[in-house]
């Protein structure tokens, strides 16, 4: 049965393994990484993202090759997706990339799981610098006292905004908005343009964590869910009459443009997402975007904080100093900082942001962006992220779709929420 | 019709008291035939057995891939009954054979019978209709069919012509399995091949003496090719009905990875993927694995019984 089949390839790979090496044919370079002859090294870097991506990481690489002659490093990337289903498999089979591409998401899960490098005994060896960094970013990566990731750029939750049709509906966002403002503009926007004026930010797990964090709450603590079934209902009940009332995009419409963005395909005026992600509404749509400061409760506080993408190492890497070297030299080299530009978010450190000097309109979008929100004095700290945050945010956006598109009453999708959470946070 | 009735038993010339040179010869060869079965008995028992008694096995643990399994007895069988998420994969899956198999049976009678005359052409319109099942499995289909059936694409053009304004059938959670279903049919090639071969098989002699006593073309279908392509149609309602337990590809593809939206895609491979790889309940997947295995040879059982009601088998045969 082929569904059965897939799911042991990994005792299959020890039983393989096994008698491979009971005959004694274990080939030297097999498993993570090979040594040569003359000491050179080869690492494995994975890391999520799109061709634009690719080719900024591998002129990357090329130069850190030039300057460690005797560190190769070899690249393997995916979308998010899948490149952490297929990360899941390698972990499983004791196989993992050297290096890869991490988020706040995942620490905690693979760190439980034995997967994740500390990567202090380095920094403290001076393998890898760990100050430097803007705006304390330095601590993103820290988890129970471990450094698990280095932060490789900043990003925060924004509103990306379709210029035009706010323009149209006479509405400017501005710092402190309330959420009240907020539905008001979506408000003209509907009866202005006849188009909703938001894509569905009901479902975005991120969204509501800042919503939570507004009112001293937080979406997750160290072991579990920071908030409850009350609030989640009120959240939700909110969010199906908005769709009802079309001041939202009706979710049917929304799954079938995917991956394209509900903005950039005219159906929504507005979207909650990362302020980095700005970078594709230009390529994929025709009118002007920008970034809008997220509503507050009370007019103050957003609950906004700086995440980060970040470099990660396999705890089982035979090369752990390379590897540190290397992640050192992504993170902190000048010259990486020119070619990779705010592809992950700002550059994180000090040295890399000062050597890249945005020049067009959408970098340039995203460090004002970062800039004045930061001189708003909002932004907080990180909230921890519990073993299971990745499951319990995909629940999340799926069962909130339910919602939209009219399958479960806001009260059951509660009850269906806290179940699956609580299972898959107990995993 | 006399018969001559093969002798029961086994049919092998070697007798029990064969010489014993003879029988070491005999033993040599098979030691060569095993030989040449080696690597297909290797491959069988690394990648289909030993599999299969791991996940046997892991249907009864608790395991994420990472921590060693932890024997949990019924635990996952009871999970998964309680799981509203499973309840429905099941009924989507029920769902999607229900529709989809008599459909695209239905099409492939059809068009095999109009292809059974030989007329101008045929080879070219057997190869036309056959082309979708060799490439229907690909994922690439799956995208072409997403967006053909996405808002304001062809068919939803076509039904707004037509005055329906349903909209895009893959994101509305009512319509996503009909063009899941729609798909396997558009698949009719493989079945419509079987029945063809099924129908050249039928003696012109039948429809001749069927003809003279007066019957009219339905009556000729209804008693004579229907009756004689029954073990025909036995066999693709068997095939198709497992195929399309198994249904993956497609739901994942064209659902965009989600099986949604309000897991209306939701086929119980799909759940099972997302249980083992998604988040990592091995146990709970083996167990998911092992109940389809379950559910796919009761359904044939109840199938293989029922052949009994409506399989003519040719009575020289019997």
């Amino acid at each position: 049965m082929r569904a059965s089949g897939r799911v042991d390839r990994r005792s299959l790979l020890k039983i393989t393994g096994g008698s491979v090496a009971a005959l004694g044919l274990t080939a030297a370079g097999c498993g993570t990484g090979g040594g040569s002859a003359d000491g050179t090294v080869t690492i494995r870097y994975a890391w999520w993202g799109a061709d634009d991506r690719a080719k900024r990481i591998n002129r990357s690489i090329e130069l850190f090759e030039k300057k460690h002659p005797k560190i190769k490093v070899k690249t393997d990337f995916q979308d998010y997706v899948a490149f952490w289903e297929k990360f899941q498999t390698q972990a499983a089979g004791g196989n993992p990339p050297d290096v890869f591409q991490c988020a706040i998401a995942f620490l905690r899960k693979y760190d439980k799981r034995g997967v994740l490098l500390d990567l202090k005994q380095q920094a403290d060896a001076g393998n890898l610098k760990m100050t430097g960094f803007r705006s304390g970013l330095e601590k993103v990566g820290e988890v129970d006292g471990k450094l698990l990731g280095v932060p490789v750029g900043s990003n925060t939750m924004s509103l990306v905004i379709d210029e035009k049709v706010f323009e149209k509906a006479g509405i400017t966002p501005k710092q402190g908005w309330t959420w009240d403002e907020y539905f008001a503009a979506l408000k003209k926007i509907r009866d202005t343009q006849h188009r909703a004026g938001d894509s569905g930010y009901f479902g975005v797990m991120y969204l509501y964590d800042l919503y939570l964090r507004q009112q001293g709450k937080a979406f997750f603590t160290e072991k579990g869910l920071g908030f409850d079934e009350t609030d989640l209902r009120e959240w939700w009940a909110d969010g199906y009459d908005a769709v009802r009332s079309g001041l939202v995009a009706d979710p049917k419409k929304v799954v079938q443009i995917a991956p394209k963005s509900a903005v950039s395909d005219g159906i929504a005026g507005s979207e909650f997402t990362w302020d980095n992600f700005s970078v594709r509404y230009d390529s994929e749509g025709n009118s002007t975007y920008g970034l809008a400061p997220v509503p507050t409760t009370d007019g103050k506080k957003t609950g906004q904080y700086l995440s980060s993408l970040m470099l990660s190492a396999s705890a089982r890497t035979k090369y752990p100093q390379q590897v540190a070297q290397f992640i050192n030299f992504m993170v902190h080299d000048p010259e990486v900082g020119k070619i990779m530009g705010y592809d992950r978010g700002i550059l994180a450190t000090e040295a890399q942001y000062q050597a890249f000097e945005p020049t067009d309109p959408v970098n340039k979008a995203i460090a004002a962006y970062e800039e004045k929100t930061a001189a708003a004095g909002v932004f907080g700290p990180v909230t921890p992220h519990p073993a299971g945050a990745d499951t319990v945010e995909a629940a999340f956006l799926r069962i909130g779709t339910d919602l939209g598109v009219g399958k479960t009453e806001p009260a059951d999708a509660v009850r269906q929420f806290f179940s699956e959470a609580k299972s898959a946070l107990a995993g | 019709m006399t018969l001559v009735k093969a002798p029961p038993g086994r049919v092998r010339t070697r007798h029990p008291a064969a010489p014993a040179a003879l029988r070491r010869r005999d033993r040599r060869d098979n030691l060569a035939g095993y030989l040449f079965m080696s690597p297909w008995i290797a491959g069988f028992l690394l990648l289909t057995a030993g599999p299969m008694i791991a996940s046997l096995y892991f249907a009864f643990t608790d395991y994420n891939l990472f921590n060693t399994p932890s024997w949990i007895g019924l635990d996952n069988f009871t999970q998964m009954f309680a799981d509203p998420r499973w309840r429905k994969s099941v009924e989507v899956t029920a769902e999607y054979v229900v529709i989809g198999t008599p459909l695209k049976l239905l099409l492939a009678l059809g068009v095999a019978l109009l292809l059974a005359r030989n007329g101008r052409g045929q080879g070219f319109y057997r190869a036309a209709f056959y082309a979708p099942s060799l490439i229907g499995a690909s994922v690439t289909v799956g995208f072409v069919w997403r967006a053909l059936f996405s808002d304001d694409a062809i068919v939803d053009r076509a039904q707004s012509f037509l005055g329906l304004h349903v909209g895009g059938w893959v994101g509305d959670p009512e319509w996503v399995l009909y063009s899941l279903a729609a798909l396997t049919v558009w698949q009719f090639g493989a079945p419509m091949v079987i029945f063809l071969a099924g129908l050249k098989q039928v003696p012109r002699e039948l429809y001749e003496a069927a003809a003279v006593d007066g019957a009219g073309p339905l009556r000729r279908f209804w008693s004579v090719t229907l009756p004689m392509i029954s073990p025909v149609l036995f066999f693709n309602v068997l095939l198709e009905t497992i195929h399309a337990f198994q249904i993956f590809g497609s739901a994942y593809v064209v659902s965009n990875a989600t099986c949604g939206p309000a897991d209306s895609a939701l086929v119980y491979t799909c759940y099972l993927y997302q249980k083992g790889f998604k988040e990592a309940q091995m146990g709970f997947a083996s167990a998911m694995a092992w109940m389809l295995l379950l559910a796919v040879a009761l359904v044939t059982a109840v199938l293989f019984w029922s052949q009994k009601r409506w399989v003519h088998y040719e009575e020289a045969a019997r």
